[in-house]
């Protein structure tokens, strides 16, 4: 049906695309996988006319082209469900499905006839067992209801091909679920799909075939009995990867953070108690809404608790704002790493000094050779790639921007480090150093909470998970007890299994 | 100096090159001196603008804050026998109150600088008309004020005292903008107001700064501005004159998006809006035509920068450094 | 607080206002209404109150229109129609589109406007300046200043105005003919900064012998403008209009001489020619319905008086 051949796409100084060729059948479900910049997302974009390829063949249907335009790709029936949902959240369900193709009547007027386009939408959403209807403003759903908006918005176009760019990558282990079975749905009704995803288990899951690309190339083909784990993560970086888990060298010892009966604002209903030792990393794993971001932000004042008390390396704290909390040595590498973690736009060197301005400042003044040899230091301690502390944020990879949030910390002293989703959109290379990275501090004696929703990094790299449940803790797991059961069955608020 | 600063400073120089060659007069010292005063009138507060527009705010309010401020002034001056240091101070005082007045709705509030200075805007200039029931305020049949009308508006060396002030406020400024920790602050905060607040710093205290320098700087403005004209209309006085200040820093290269933007640049834009209407007369081109001339001249600056800039971008996507080039290859990709 | 009680008063007064004309039983009224608050209109009571001395069987009042809008005088007109009031001169704000209002008003009152004419309307008459004729007067006196001829600058907040045109068709007849030329007008937009710019840029461009400014803030921002840059003297002035600083040009010789208008005359003649009216005396209404009040040249032999009658009259 849909065939790349040798394609290439060259931007200047760069090869994003060498000589690729990559082939879907209708009914087919295909991985594809690869690390960040490894030309997945370019790949995807000459395939949906949005760039045209440098060179190659694309065979549809038959009929050769050397370029698709959207029109084109659209007419083909290729639609995208974005890694950032694109998605109006001023409009409603059916606006959205129908955006820009109104059915219209009126004649020149063309007035959106919105009981034909609800009548157009229910079929679609009922196809895909959504749990809304078509006028439900979509600035009441949740991410992924979000995302169904989008699959039926492809459907709507009759679509034979749907591309999938990390969609999983805010959702739930539930709604991941149902996305999987909604993918099997699609399969079974001929439409292929192109899964791109970070989140091996998924892929091995879904596919029926996985292709990988490293370095713009087509690295290797598993065919649906060859995908495994082991197999999956060697074609990406080009040879083993080691475990995630690093044991501790020192053991836990002492209290870190005792937190007492603490009621977030953002979610008055939960109440949350939980200690965690001086040098060790708790995972906290729980379902999207289970109230662990809301315990982040309580945490570091982002928005102040309603009430508890917490304690900090043996002494009580009260924490009415992230500048408290600083100033006790409680830092937070936030979930959002572009909105809450960096200034994109400005130079690396002064996103690791922000929080701490006044330290390299004499008489208020600003010392620009401080805040220099400061970058220098972290860079060095960090491993951050980037040619000098002047380029903005925004130019590096996201494994480089986590080094830096990572960074403003470090160069004070922290005595708690709150991980919100620590690996969210990082190439496995770099994960493998931020993990090393969580380890050193924790032998250091830093208290570390980590926040997470990928199963594979909260069962490797915690030495203890805790488990949240509509606003409470459901459960604490030692490392003997790990297992992806004993976590799912906590965090839909049932009992574990202990060994 | 930036690019964008060098660039304006050519636009000032060629615009000031061709109306030199047109009428040489334009170069007298006499005309120099004069554009330098008005210079100095209008760069002073549109600093104060350009370090709100930083925040990502906008300061609507200065125009009708000098009639507000300037009919207190006189008054205080001429009815209430205030010796002229106090006068000069309470007048500051007050653009600093109004200033936090606005900084705390702005920040605690949460309404939208531009919903809280366009209210600024209507509500000082009616409380200046109501106030002098519309008559035009002055300093009347007596001279007594003409030491500290020298002292505002007279010249020292020939060099006009609103240009000297200018010097040390925008020193002073500079000083403030690009070195201080709380300039840095007003960077982060109009980049990034959430990742700043993240960061542990107190972005409202730091917002509400912002608007109470601009306040401050309107004060001090009013003063000079009063002694210029030595007569306050308050329905007339200062009108527009934010869109000066706005037209100012943006000229100079604050984004009205926030976090860009640069002292020299924003006393480039108000020299640069300067030598636009002098040359209008200087010329003898119709005075009708004088917002048509500025505005074509910003547009056409604004067109060149932009060219520019997307030429730069491509000479740097040729030239960059290996991870710089991934870097941007990434970025491109994510969106 | 000195304000709010005032503004309390006139609302108990506004309220209070049939009771009044109830009480004062057979004394008819009359009423001058402005179209702003200003000096001149400080003077022009003077001249109502002269009025009014001599015809105390008249009550006579002035209505400041303090936010000068035509919407606020049609509802001050309706006010005294609603009092039964018997006559009415008006500065008219917006004349082309308060024909209806100010027909209903001549409608049941005599009705003359001063200072500011509605002539599609049925008005009696038009009390006040002939801006034309005193464009001529500041004609005569430019040529007086330049005997032997030059070049004029003239400066004005916008040619919009009918005054503005009005000032400067009067000024090119009396110069014509003459050697000397009008180089170019300059508007600033009612901007005082800008109209000082104005005058500094035309001093800096040079080739000019005499500056000229038709609104009353153009001459004072002249007069400082030629003193700072110490050529006064060597240009000459003349103006329009009696701001102080205007006057103190004209007494210290850097300003030749400035046009005035009658404001007290505009009060005076207004009532006492509205009185006759009702007395059944027309005579002295010309057939074009125009009573002009001619406008005087003030210059250093007499402004010394004229300062000091000035500052008695505004003497609150």
């Amino acid at each position: 049906m849909l065939e790349l051949v040798k394609i290439g796409r060259r931007y200047p100084g760069v090869v994003a695309l060498d000589g690729v060729d990559f082939a879907l059948a209708p009914g087919e479900v295909v991985g594809l996988i690869g690390e960040n910049g490894a030309g997945k997302s370019t790949l995807m974009k000459i395939l949906g006319g949005i760039i045209p390829p440098s060179e190659g063949t694309i065979r549809l249907d038959g009929v050769a082209h050397a370029a698709l335009d959207v029109t084109q790709a659209t007419r083909a029936g290729i639609a995208f469900v974005h890694q950032e949902l694109e998605v109006f959240d001023n409009l409603d369900v059916a606006a959205n499905v129908f955006i820009g193709r109104e059915p219209c009547g009126f004649g020149p007027l063309r007035l959106v006839r919105t009981r034909e386009l609800e009548r157009r939408v229910q079929p679609l959403l009922e196809r895909l067992g959504a749990d809304f209807g078509p006028r439900t403003p979509v600035a009441e759903l949740s991410i992924a209801q979000r995302q169904m908006v989008e699959i039926a918005k492809a459907l709507s176009i009759d679509a034979r091909v749907i591309i999938m760019d990390e969609p999983t990558s805010s959702l739930t282990l539930a709604e991941t679920d149902r996305l999987l079975r909604i993918i099997a749905e699609l399969k079974a009704s001929g439409v292929a799909v192109i899964y791109i995803s970070h989140r091996l288990a998924e892929v091995k899951q879904c596919a029926d075939r996985v292709v990988c690309l490293r370095d713009g190339r087509v690295a290797g083909e598993l065919a649906r009995a060859a995908i495994d784990h082991a197999a999956m993560i060697r074609l990406m970086i080009g040879r083993d990867l080691r475990s995630l888990y690093i044991p501790p060298r020192v053991p836990p010892h002492a209290e870190g953070c005792v937190i007492r009966n603490l009621v977030p604002a953002a979610m008055p209903e939960a109440e949350v108690s939980l200690t965690i030792r001086k040098g060790e990393i708790m995972g906290l794993a729980g379902l999207v809404g289970a109230g662990r971001t809301s315990l982040a932000r309580a945490l570091f004042g982002v928005d102040p608790p309603r009430g508890g008390t917490i304690a900090l390396h043996g002494t009580p704290v009260h924490i009415r704002s992230p500048r408290e909390a600083i100033a006790h040595g409680l830092y937070l590498v936030p979930e959002d790493r572009k909105r809450e973690g960096l200034v994109l736009d400005l130079p690396l060197t002064q996103n690791v000094t922000l929080p701490n301005l006044r330290a390299f400042a004499r008489r208020l003044l600003v010392d620009p050779h401080a805040e220099a040899a400061c970058f220098a230091r972290e860079r060095a301690r960090l491993g951050i790639r980037a040619a000098d502390g002047s380029v903005p944020a925004v130019t590096l990879s996201g494994g480089n921007q986590q080094k830096v949030v990572l960074a403003k910390w470090l160069s004070m002293q922290p005595r708690m480090i709150i991980f919100d989703e620590p690996t969210r959109g990082i190439d496995v290379g770099a994960k493998e150093e931020i993990y090393r990275l969580m380890r050193d501090l924790a032998d250091a004696g830093v208290t570390i909470l980590m926040i997470s929703s990928d199963m594979e990094e909260v069962l490797g790299v915690s030495d203890r998970i805790a488990v949240m449940h509509a606003g409470r803790i459901t459960g604490v797991l030692e490392r003997p007890d790990f297992s992806e059961l004993n976590v799912l069955r906590l965090a839909i608020g049932a009992a574990a299994e202990v060994a | 100096m930036a690019k964008k600063e060098l660039g304006l400073l050519g636009l000032l120089l060629a615009v000031g090159a061709i109306t030199g060659v047109l009428n040489p007069r334009f170069l007298s010292a006499v005309n120099l001196l004069d554009m330098a005063n008005l210079i100095g009138l209008f760069g002073i507060f549109s600093i104060g603008e350009g370090i709100v527009i930083i925040t990502g705010g906008i300061d609507l309010s200065v125009g009708s804050m000098f009639a507000f401020l300037g009919v207190i002034f006189i008054d205080l001056l001429t009815n209430h026998s205030v010796p002229w240091p106090a006068a000069i101070l309470l007048t500051v005082g007050a653009g600093i109150v109004l200033g936090v007045l606005q900084g705390v709705l702005v920040t605690r509030a949460k309404l939208q600088p531009f919903v809280v200075t366009l209210c600024g805007l209507l509500i000082y200039r009616g409380a200046a008309r109501y106030y002098t029931e519309d008559a035009t305020m002055g300093f009347g049949y007596g001279d007594d004020y003409d030491w500290v009308g020298w002292l505002a508006s007279g010249r020292s060396w020939g060099i006009p005292h609103s240009f000297i002030l200018l010097v040390v406020v925008a020193l002073a400024m500079w000083v403030v903008l690009h070195r201080s920790v709380f300039g840095r602050y007003l960077f982060a905060i109009g980049k990034n107001e959430e990742a700043a607040r993240f960061a542990g710093i107190r972005t409202n205290a730091v917002v509400a700064g912002a608007y109470v320098i601009s306040g401050g700087l309107a004060g001090l403005a009013t003063v000079l501005l009063v002694f210029y004209t030595n007569s306050v209309s308050p329905s007339s006085f200062g009108n527009f004159y934010e869109l000066y200040a706005i037209a100012a820093a943006v000229l100079g290269g604050c984004s009205l998006r926030g976090g860009e933007g640069s002292i020299l640049g924003i006393v480039l834009g108000t020299a640069l809006l300067q030598v636009l209407q002098n040359l209008v007369n200087i010329l003898g081109i119709p005075s009708s035509l004088n917002f048509a001339v500025m505005g074509t001249v910003i547009l056409v600056g604004a067109l060149a920068d932009r060219v520019l800039q997307q030429r730069r971008a491509r000479a740097v996507a040729h030239a960059g450094t290996p991870e710089l080039r991934a870097g941007t290859a990434q970025v491109g990709e994510t969106r | 607080m000195k304000r709010f009680a005032a503004l309390l008063l006139a609302a108990l007064v506004v309220a209070s206002a049939p009771l009044a004309s109830q009480a004062q039983g057979t004394k008819k009224s009359l009423a001058l209404v402005t179209n702003a608050a200003a000096d001149f209109w400080t003077i022009a009571r003077r001249g109502v109150e002269k009025a009014n001395k001599e015809h105390p069987e008249y009550a006579m009042e002035v209505i400041v229109t303090g936010q000068a809008t035509a919407a606020e005088q049609r509802r001050e007109l309706d006010n005294l129609l609603t009092r039964g009031i018997a006559g009415v001169a008006i500065s008219a704000i917006d004349p082309k589109n308060s024909t209806e209002i100010l027909n209903k008003v001549a409608g049941k009152a005599v009705l003359f406007t001063t200072d500011s004419d509605a002539p599609q309307s049925n008005r009696v008459a038009y009390i006040g300046t002939d801006n034309v004729a005193a464009g001529r007067q500041a004609g005569e006196q430019i040529k007086k200043a330049l005997p032997n001829g030059g070049k004029v600058m003239l400066f004005v907040g916008t040619m919009d105005a009918d005054n503005a045109r009005e000032r400067v068709q009067g000024i090119k007849e009396a110069l014509n003919g003459s050697n000397i030329t009008i180089l170019d007008i300059r508007t600033d937009g009612v901007d005082f900064a800008k109209a000082k710019a104005n005058v500094q840029d035309a001093l800096a461009r040079g080739g000019v012998d005499c500056l000229v400014g038709l609104y009353s803030y153009n001459t004072p921002q002249i007069y400082s403008a030629v003193k700072e840059a110490g050529k006064a003297g060597q240009v000459k002035i003349v103006g329009f209009d009696e701001d102080p600083q205007t006057l103190r040009g004209v007494a210290d010789g850097t300003i030749l001489s400035t046009v005035v208008q009658q404001p007290f005359e505009f009060g005076y003649q207004s009532m006492i020619d509205m009185i006759k009216y009702m007395n059944g005396d027309k005579s002295f209404i010309p057939a074009n319905k125009l009573i002009i009040i001619p406008t005087r040249v003030i210059d250093k032999s007499n402004v010394a008086a004229f300062q000091q009658s000035m500052k008695e009259l505004l003497k609150k």
